[in-house]
């Protein structure tokens, strides 16, 4: 192969390279730039660490962390949910086909729309609460968004209703395609619904699951901001109880004009998501081997 | 498809053209300016069709009706009017005419040198009667035109009150008169006072009236900020442990954590809740739906600072950025838009009020508007002190106290201490501003 043949491919692609570079690359450079200065307006003085030090210094930081970190408690209920409902709809039960779209719908919709709608039916004196009271289960009325004890579980309440479906439909996709014939032995051997998803389905599912996991703990951590700007009024309130730092970073950037503290936030944010990036690759590499092993 | 014979012109064709648009430009320099004029065009990047219905039409009006430049009218949103305007202005393509929110809003583009001072631009009486309020001033220059004022004020429902047997025409002026009518409601089985906290609103208004009852100056706020005062001094979050009080007692609505400000505000009109904060903006909505049985009052009065017991005013602004290309123009566009007739047009495509003193107010046909007017926007009024704290105060500690306190969770004394700290964590994060804000004191403690 002569020289200009070896650069023939590299040349085709430099186009795109350049592209993304252009789009994703800039502003990522931008970002790590502005971390280190104190930016007013769009630049400013070199300050060095300054920018990280405040940040970590900030117990308002500390605590968006925490409650990221409180949401990934969804996790493992959308994993059981998403199974359970998924098996459900797996054994074809009648009216599986349309069900299937009713449990995908919440995820078509955009977060805001769903979070409003959720926010009037929380609300202290809402269709929630009423229903609790007329069922006399006063003592379950709470504030769901008013109080900052219950605030972040109503969030979380929320995320688990949608983004469970993107975890049904997955799971299910995956199902659709293993070995009917063995379902169908188990079955014959008198084996019953538990055993057949617990001994059966359960083992073949692993790759999918390892992925939902990794793409869940992403969208904990850096991609719940919709869900927290409508329930927390707009403010991660009450109080601070539903600041996540996906919001501290808007709040830094938009509401306090602080691009320096809202660039080191987001270039700590960007690393921890790095960090997820590799074992999402990993679940994506073993969900492919599942399916071509089977 | 495209006729290409039609854009073929001949090198004759172009000559021609080249010698009427030379000739067109030679006459632009001896006709009267009004004709000249047609080929100046501003931008003007404006807000507040979101807060007072009509205004997209008092904008397209008064554009049409400007003849002596082009006006190019852009409506922002909420969210960028701030960031919008500095990034251009940074970048040197900042519009003309910039809308302009009170204080802090706007004094940090004077700090980075975006607008420019109206004093020797606009003439001083249309300045004055806009009443762009004190926190326009910095320098001894002013730095916005008043478009449309925010009276702030309390509202109560009067039948409420006559249901609990209080006199609905003299509502509560002390705090003592104030727990004396919440009580009187609460035992009527009425909700006393409120509204919706939960969008973090009401918690800037209720500052925006109580804390100014114990200074002397909208200038001893800044030092609060700057560090001269301290928040965990008692006289400075006076107005939290007042809060907590009204909690405590039970006089706050049950579902105030969980609404948001403007269904908490409907409330009073409505008849759910006997008392609340309210805006001049609403008022004349308010008193329909309630058949006008809706009073105004000022927060009863606790505190001892002069500032205790006046009447708020916010305005709302528009000012002239550096970037203008003819700043003249633009503020002859301003005093343009205070022209009588263009007063008139805002009430007209509003139901509101112009933020001019000169305003014919025989137009207004409510008395209880009509009085409102007289007494806020024409009466002493002071400005919105929550427009001079900075953003990260604002966000860290003067929302989350108030919801804070409202759901039980935080006390007035607490909330002090926290206003403190954040106080401070802002100088640390924001070591260039503490000195502007120095000088701002200067110009806040003078008005």
């Amino acid at each position: 192969m002569n020289r200009t043949s070896r650069l023939t491919p590299y040349l085709y692609v430099a186009p795109l390279v350049l592209l993304m570079a252009f789009v994703f690359g800039y502003p990522l450079v931008r970002i790590f730039e502005f971390s280190f200065k104190m930016v007013r307006g769009i630049d400013g003085p070199w300050i060095g660490l300054r920018n990280y030090q405040l940040v970590l210094g900030q117990d308002l930081f500390w605590e968006s962390v925490l409650h990221n970190l409180q949401l990934l408690l969804a996790i493992p209920v959308m994993v059981v949910v998403s199974l359970f409902v998924a098996i459900l709809l797996y054994e074809r039960v009648a009216g599986w086909k349309l069900y299937r779209i009713i449990v995908f719908v919440p995820f078509v919709l955009a977060i805001p729309i769903i979070a409003v709608v959720m926010k009037r039916m929380f609300q202290f004196s809402g269709p929630v609460n009423e229903v609790l009271r007329w069922l006399s289960l006063d003592f379950m009325a709470l504030d769901w968004i008013g109080s900052s004890e219950v605030a972040l579980w109503t969030v979380m309440i929320l995320i688990i209703w949608r983004e469970s479906a993107l975890g049904i439909i997955l799971f299910l996709a995956r199902m659709m395609s293993l070995d009917e014939s063995v379902i169908e032995a188990a079955k014959l051997e008198g084996a019953n619904w538990w055993q057949r998803a617990r001994y059966i389905i359960l083992p073949q599912m692993r790759g999918v699951i390892e992925f939902f996991v990794v793409v869940s703990t992403i969208t904990m951590l850096s991609a719940v901001f919709a869900y927290v700007y409508v329930i927390g009024g707009g403010r991660g309130g009450p109080g601070t109880a539903t600041v996540v730092v996906e919001f501290y970073i808007f709040n830094a950037l938009i509401r306090t004009s602080l691009p320096g503290i809202a660039s080191a936030a987001s270039v700590m944010l960007f690393l921890v998501s790095v960090l997820l990036i590799f074992p999402l690759f990993r679940a994506r590499r073993r969900a492919a081997l599942d399916e071509a092993t089977r | 498809m495209t006729d290409k014979k039609a854009w073929d012109l001949s090198r004759r064709e172009l000559m021609k053209m080249g010698l009427a648009l030379g000739a067109g430009s030679a006459l632009g320099g001896v006709l009267p300016g009004s004709a000249r004029a047609q080929q100046l065009t501003m931008d003007w990047w404006w807000w507040g069709e979101q807060e007072l219905p009509g205004l997209q039409k008092v904008v397209d009006g008064a554009v049409a009706a400007y003849k002596e430049a082009t006006i190019k009218p852009m409506l922002q949103d909420t969210a960028v009017v701030i960031s919008q305007f500095q990034t251009a202005a940074a970048a040197g393509n900042a519009p003309d005419i910039q809308y302009l929110w009170n204080g802090i809003y706007h004094m940090e583009s004077v700090w980075f040198g975006y607008l420019r001072g109206l004093k020797e631009l606009v003439k001083p009486e249309i300045l004055t009667a806009s009443t762009p309020t004190a926190l326009s001033n910095f320098g001894g220059d002013t730095y916005r035109v008043g478009w449309y004022p925010l009276p702030m004020m309390w509202i109560y429902n009067k039948k409420l009150f006559e249901q609990a047997k209080l006199d609905p025409n003299a509502p509560p002026k002390t705090w003592e008169e104030l727990l004396t009518a919440c009580e009187a409601l609460k035992t009527a089985g009425i909700e006393p006072l409120g509204g919706g906290i939960q969008d973090g609103y009401w918690s800037e208004w209720y500052i925006s009236h109580s804390l100014p009852q114990n200074l002397d100056t909208i200038g001893e706020a800044v030092e609060l900020f700057i560090g001269d005062k301290d928040f965990r001094d008692p006289k400075y979050h006076e107005h939290w442990t007042k809060l907590e009080e009204l909690k405590t007692k039970g006089y706050l609505n049950a579902d105030m954590s969980s609404l948001e400000l403007y269904p908490g505000i409907d409330l009073v009109p409505a008849g759910k809740l006997a008392m609340g904060q309210s805006i001049g903006t609403r008022l004349p909505a308010d008193l329909k739906t309630a058949n006008g049985e809706v009073g105004v009052m000022t927060m009863p009065v606790f505190g001892k600072g002069k500032l205790a017991g006046i009447p708020l005013l916010d305005v709302q602004g528009l000012g002239i950025s550096s970037n203008a290309e003819d700043p003249k123009a633009a503020a002859a566009f301003l005093e343009f838009l205070n022209a009588p007739e263009q007063l008139k047009a805002f009430w007209d495509a509003t139901g509101w009020i112009p933020s001019n003193t000169t305003f014919d107010t025989s137009v207004i046909t409510d008395a209880t508007v009509r009085s409102m007017w007289e007494t806020w926007g024409l009466g002493k009024n002071i400005s919105n002190v929550t427009n001079v704290m900075p953003g990260q105060f604002y966000e860290r500690a003067a929302i989350p106290t108030g919801q804070q306190i409202v759901q039980g969770s935080m006390t007035g004394e607490q909330a002090g201490e926290l206003a403190a700290a954040t106080a401070k964590e802002w100088r640390e994060f924001n070591p260039d501003l503490v000195e502007n804000y120095q000088k701002w004191v200067v110009d806040l403690s003078a008005g």
